[in-house]
């Protein structure tokens, strides 16, 4: 057996003789110049982080749906028709003292109203509240209508005028709209414009905090307010955002003291935290000067690049070490690990750009986005973690401590102690019986997983806005209006396309009034509107109130005449378009999917030339068409990052049954993911796509460490066994290191304040962990029947040389540290050459 | 109450499959409503329901799209029956147990031989148009007032321009052959053989203004009419003419009903509601509790008559309580547009929001 102390007489492993004109001409360009790349560095982080104070926090309405759907594209395309439908902020003023006919309360409701009159981005002309004229009653006398607005003209807040107040309002048919049931608040109804009066997109933000103030002025003793809809829900997300900076300082903390344990060297723990937190930077500075913006997804992005940094920056650093324990100057440490681990580290970088990759099939934006910042995050990772790293540490070095520390077991061994307890116990899988019983086990975890995961759901479960907690004070909010209006706050509206001015056409109204009369029979619908319904309605009306006449009757001068006094929203303004509003009891996906089923069904056997059915606008209609691209992603995905990950194992491994035995791990995994998903009550949305993608693609890192390895070892012949053994030694360790920190980087999300986050935080940590646990025990247990050992007749030192090519190229090799090392004990004699040799891919 | 729970389950289980099988179907084209039977729904008992009747012990209910739903057990359980048109019925009337009539818009006449629960078309807008074209045509030539029959055709003439969209509003039936009903525009028909033939009493209705009739109220061979803006018609000749009475007010009648002494009642717009002891000569006003429309009226099995109103308000009154309406009940909070009592005394009210049974208001109505 070669002893380490044959090592060090090596020519290169001091200072003095080592030749700077060796190795590749990026790494000769980069060492001989360490000085001028820190100095580019330290520029760069600079700029970049003074540029990363510019990057801005939005979430725009648009880049969360998936635009390019059919559904979609009939709601952007008929945007600016459906007044009042895609974004408004309903403002509910509750008296907390009694009923809304209060003049104290009036007058606040008044300055309220005024106030938000004047917020930029507000549609001015269509807010609607106790005091706009456009609030009207209308009431049956002997004579035929009278009406007025609601707060009458001589409104002096006596008792007078607040008793005709009262009286008006009963007669408004606000109640449950504009009015609460209960009469004890009302709502200031803010439709929103795309863009402010000045050309620029909304800023949700300002908004929100905006609206925040006049809440906190406003809100007293006596009045409080409950704001709702999707830009005071973006603004509540953004600011739950914030919050994510203290979640990313809890990750640093705890993966610097995990890495810290392992290494148990202060100087380069800090090295590679800090260059990983100088990705962050340059991917945060990189941002807005490629016009990109964080949003609540791709805000996670900063935590995984983090995480991946991480667990490369210490397998670099895992090598420089055990070349320094092994007596090289730091300096040499850091070139020859530079040498061997570029290539690699770049592989294993690609690796994770896969699972990022994948996600630019999904045609949403905001994954888009997602996708495109991570991958500029892992691209900034080849520089600080692959170039920066090596040259900081062949400045700092590492503690000789350290150094001794990281070759320790294989000290132990070679000093004849036992293995350790838990790689004995990991030993145990490569056997029969453990193998075949974890195997078992596996089966019947898969099994149980599958059954379970079939009642995986698609879209958001919860009630209110499910991207925050139920607890939330939007969802609260959110809750109270629903309590306290008649309309819930999941709309599904169906457009109706009809020839110019014939909106109100006889024949139209009745396909209308049939569709509306359907919609409201299915299950999870509460209420609908139309023109048709209100046609109903408004012929009660017309005839002094009878029920008698609640029809929608054969009379095209009545149909015209109530069409002209038609609130806005049930038609456009050329009475081309009609709108038939379906209010939900929930937005579950099949709440939605039998809704846009039955709709389906009715425009294919009622459209025709003149007369189109069209879905689907409304936060629910809007969610529906997000379901079906997220359900079909979802397929889509998980073929595309398997066939990734399996093309990728087969081009590394070179053998199908070890691609088989990385790839089912990674699988049973995905099944257990998706029955922890139904056992959380999780379904599949926006938000769980990324995860399936990443907990896969960077899942897959773990078994291409571990199994290039044991494949490289197997192939010299020896048995499975051992092979796993070396493979532990060397990489093992770290895989473990990985999956812990790359779980803890995301654990911490679980507790953001946005649902979805935290939704993602306990998925992907469960996916990195389990990833982990398959690649070390469910692996070898595979192995063990479909790697059978081959007896190689020739000698080992022969062996080495002749498989160049079947050595891995990648990631995995991330670790050949320990490998060289190992080939280097097998056979006695070869010096750097055959290093060289064994690893074309370094040279 | 175990029982009745497990009878409505048996029911609710007997009547899922039907529902199923006419959800199945799916949405197909939309045709005229007149032609289209009725949607079987899920909860048909929470439709927009307009008029009650009793069959026997039976309830039915009528409502908007062609909605016929009927109970058996006091209107605990609902089922919906099989109607052939989905326009909206307005008043419904049994003669038994098992034998009545449903009227509608479009001038649709129902009829049903089981106690509701099939319907068969015996009338629609169009042939009610065509009678009383043919009718006025007939009567011209032996006119006492050529002008006015001359009118009269005119007027019938176009209303079989104007198509089937006028509505039947009342029907009484005095027996399983013999009926009136009367609608919008002074609409009215008399049947003899059960609605198998029709003929019209427009000519015989003193309604010159062409005025909606509301409601029919029969007290032996007098018969009375009410409707738009304040008319009041009587018959003294079991139905065979009518003739217009003074009015005590200018607003609309919704109903008209019959106190057990013989009284008549009548009531309508902005809670306005009069009572006559004479056969409809002269009017006592009863006192307006609030100015809120009164849809509906019913008698008691005691005798006392029940008021509803659009705000969802009962009110009693009876020979005792003379020209007062006494409020039963707490207000409903919505608006009401038929009451009548079940067989176990409890009331059922029938409104836009579907039917509600208020179990035992009838204790207190008689304290």
């Amino acid at each position: 057996m070669t002893s380490p102390g044959k090592f060090f007489q090596s020519p290169a492993n001091a200072f003095d003789d080592f030749d700077p004109r060796s190795g590749s001409v990026l790494e000769r360009a980069l060492f001989n110049h360490r000085l001028w790349v820190l100095l580019l560095c330290l520029a760069t982080t600079l700029v970049l982080g003074w540029q990363s104070s510019r990057v801005e926090l939005n979430a725009s309405f648009e880049k969360m749906i998936p635009t390019h759907h059919p559904y979609i594209a009939n709601y952007l395309e008929h945007q600016k028709e459906l007044s009042g439908l895609g974004n408004a902020v309903r403002i509910a003023v509750v008296n907390k003292r009694g009923e809304i006919y209060d003049a104290d309360y009036l007058k606040t409701l008044q300055a309220l109203s005024d106030k938000i009159y004047l917020l930029p981005g507000v549609d001015r002309a269509y807010m609607k509240s106790l005091w706009t004229p456009a609030t009207r009653w209308v009431a049956v006398t002997e004579a035929g209508l009278e009406g007025g607005p609601v707060i009458p003209d001589n409104y002096d807040g006596g008792t007078a005028s607040l008793a005709a107040l009262r009286r008006n309002v009963q007669l408004s048919n606000e109640i449950g709209q504009l009015v609460a049931f209960d009469q004890a608040s009302s709502i200031i109804q803010v439709p929103l414009l795309q863009r402010t009066p000045d050309g620029r997109p909304l800023d949700y933000t300002r908004l929100s905090q905006q609206l925040e103030s006049l809440r906190s002025q406003y809100q007293s003793d006596n009045i409080d307010i409950r704001i709702t809809g999707f830009a005071k829900k973006v603004g509540d997300l953004i600011a739950g955002l914030r919050q994510i900076l203290i979640f990313f300082a809890v990750a640093i903390l705890i993966t610097t003291v995990v890495l810290y344990w392992y290494t148990r060297c202060i100087r380069s723990t800090l090295l590679v935290v800090f260059c990983s937190l100088v990705a962050v930077v340059w991917q945060l500075g990189l941002l807005p000067l490629l016009n990109y913006q964080l949003d609540p997804y791709s805000v996670l992005v900063p935590f995984l690049v983090f995480a991946i940094g991480m667990s490369h920056g210490a397998q670099k650093m895992n090598g420089i070490m055990q070349d320094i324990g092994r007596g090289m100057h730091r300096v040499v440490a850091a070139r020859f690990t530079f040498r061997r681990l570029f290539l690699a580290g770049l592989t294993a970088l690609l690796c994770d750009a896969v699972g990022f990759a994948v996600l630019m099939i999904i045609k949403i934006q905001v994954i888009q986005d997602l996708a495109m910042i991570a991958s500029i995050g892992v691209a900034v990772l080849i520089f600080t973690n692959l170039i920066l790293l090596p040259i900081l540490l062949s400045y700092v070095g590492v503690s000789g401590r350290a150094a001794r520390l990281s070759l320790k077991s294989e000290h132990a061994e070679q000093a004849g102690q036992h293995r350790h307890g838990f790689w004995r116990f990991l030993d145990l899988f490569t056997q029969r019986r453990w193998a075949a019983l974890c195997i078992a086990l596996s089966l019947v975890l898969a099994t149980l997983g599958f059954v379970v995961s079939l009642q995986l759901k698609v879209g958001d479960l919860d009630a209110g806005a499910p991207e925050l907690r139920a607890d939330s004070r939007y969802n609260q909010d959110d809750a109270f209006l629903t309590r306290h209006y008649g309309a819930s706050s999941d709309l599904f509206a169906v457009m109706i396309k009809t020839p110019a001015s014939a909106c109100s056409r006889y024949d139209i109204l009745n396909k209308v009034d049939a569709l509306d009369w359907q919609l409201r029979t299915l299950p999870g619908v509460d209420s609908t509107n139309s023109l048709a319904l209100l046609n109903r309605r408004m012929l009660v009306g017309l005839s002094e109130g009878s029920p008698k006449w609640y029809e929608l009757q054969n009379n095209q001068a009545m149909l015209n005449m109530v069409t002209a006094g038609a609130p806005r929203g049930l038609y456009n303004e050329d009475c081309s378009l009609l709108t038939l509003y379906t209010y939900l009891s929930d937005h579950k996906a099949q709440t939605l999917s039998g809704l846009v089923d039955h709709v389906e069904q009715f425009a294919a056997a009622n459209n025709t030339d003149e007369v189109q059915f069209l879905l689907a606008a409304g936060n629910a209609g809007i969610e529906a068409a997000t379901n079906i691209v997220v359900k079909q992603a979802n397929r889509e995905m998980l073929f595309w990052v398997y066939g990734a990950v399996i093309l990728l194992c087969l081009i590394t491994f070179r053998s199908w049954r070890a691609t088989v035995c990385a790839v089912i791990p990674l699988m049973l995994t995905s099944v257990l993911c998706e029955a922890l998903m139904v056992w959380l009550d999780i379904g599949v949305k926006v938000a769980t796509l990324p995860v399936i993608a990443l907990g896969v693609g960077i899942g897959v890192d773990y078994a291409l460490y571990v199994m290039s390895i044991l494949l490289g070892h197997m192939r010299q012949g020896t048995s499975l066994s051992e092979s796993y053994y070396r493979a532990l030694l060397s990489t093992g360790k770290v895989v473990m290191l990985t999956g812990v920190t790359l779980a803890i980087g995301v654990a911490t999300w679980m507790f953001s304040p946005i649902k979805f986050q935290a939704d993602m935080g306990v998925l992907l940590a469960f996916m990195f962990v389990w990833n982990m646990v398959g690649a070390l025990v469910l692996l070898p247990a595979l192995a063990h029947f479909l790697l059978p050992s081959k007896r190689v007749s020739t000698g080992p030192a022969e062996a080495e040389p002749s498989h160049p090519t079947s050595l891995p190229l990648t990631p995995a090799l991330i670790e050949e540290g320990a490998c060289v090392k190992h080939s280097l004990r097998l056979a006695p004699g070869l010096d750097q050459t055959a290093t060289a040799a064994a690893h074309p891919v370094a040279s | 109450m175990n029982r009745i729970s497990q009878a409505s389950a048996l029911l609710l289980a007997l009547y899922l499959p039907f529902a199923t099988s006419k959800c199945l179907a799916g949405p197909a084209a939309v045709g005229v409503p007149l032609n289209t039977p009725a949607m079987g729904v899920p909860a048909a008992q929470n439709g927009v329901l307009i008029d009650l009747a009793r069959a026997g012990t039976r309830l039915v209910a009528v409502g908007e799209r062609g909605l016929v739903v009927f109970s058996d057990d006091n209107g605990q359980s609902w089922r919906q029956a099989s109607v052939p048109v989905s326009v909206s019925l307005t008043a419904v009337q049994f003669v038994d147990a098992q034998q009545g009539w449903a009227v509608g818009h479009a001038g649709v006449v129902l009829a049903t031989l089981d106690g509701g629960e099939h319907w068969t078309l015996q009338l629609d807008g169009a042939r009610v148009a065509q009678l009383e074209l043919d009718a006025a045509k007939a009567d011209q030539a032996t006119a006492a007032d050529p002008d006015a029959a001359m009118i009269r055709v005119q007027n019938a003439e176009r209303l079989a321009a104007d198509g089937p969209d006028k509505p039947f509003l009342a029907l009484e039936f005095v027996d399983a052959h013999r009926g009136l009903i009367v609608g919008a525009y002074g609409l009215a028909l008399q049947t003899t053989d059960g609605g198998a033939t029709w003929h019209s009493m427009m000519g015989h209705i003193a309604n010159p203004n062409g005025l909606h009739l509301y409601a029919i109220s029969r007290q032996g061979p007098r018969w009375f009419l009410a409707g738009e803006q304040g008319y009041l018609a009587r018959s003294d000749d079991d139905a065979t003419s009518f003739s217009q009475l003074d009015s005590p007010y200018e607003g609309s009648f919704f109903t008209l009903q019959s106190r057990a002494d013989g009284a008549l009642l009548v009531a309508g717009l902005k809670g306005n509601a009069f009572v006559s002891n004479d056969a409809g000569a002269s009017f006592q006003r009863l006192s307006v509790p609030v100015p809120i429309s009164f849809n509906d009226a019913t008698r008691l099995a005691d005798g006392q008559l029940l008021l509803v109103n659009q705000g969802g308000m009962l009110f009693r009154n009876s020979e005792q309580t003379g020209a007062a309406l006494l409020p039963l009940g707490k207000p409903l909070g919505k608006p009401v547009s038929s009451v009548i009592e079940a067989a176990d005394g409890s009331l059922i009210v029938a409104g836009f929001t579907g039917l509600q049974r208020l179990a035992q208001p009838a204790t207190a109505a008689s304290e």
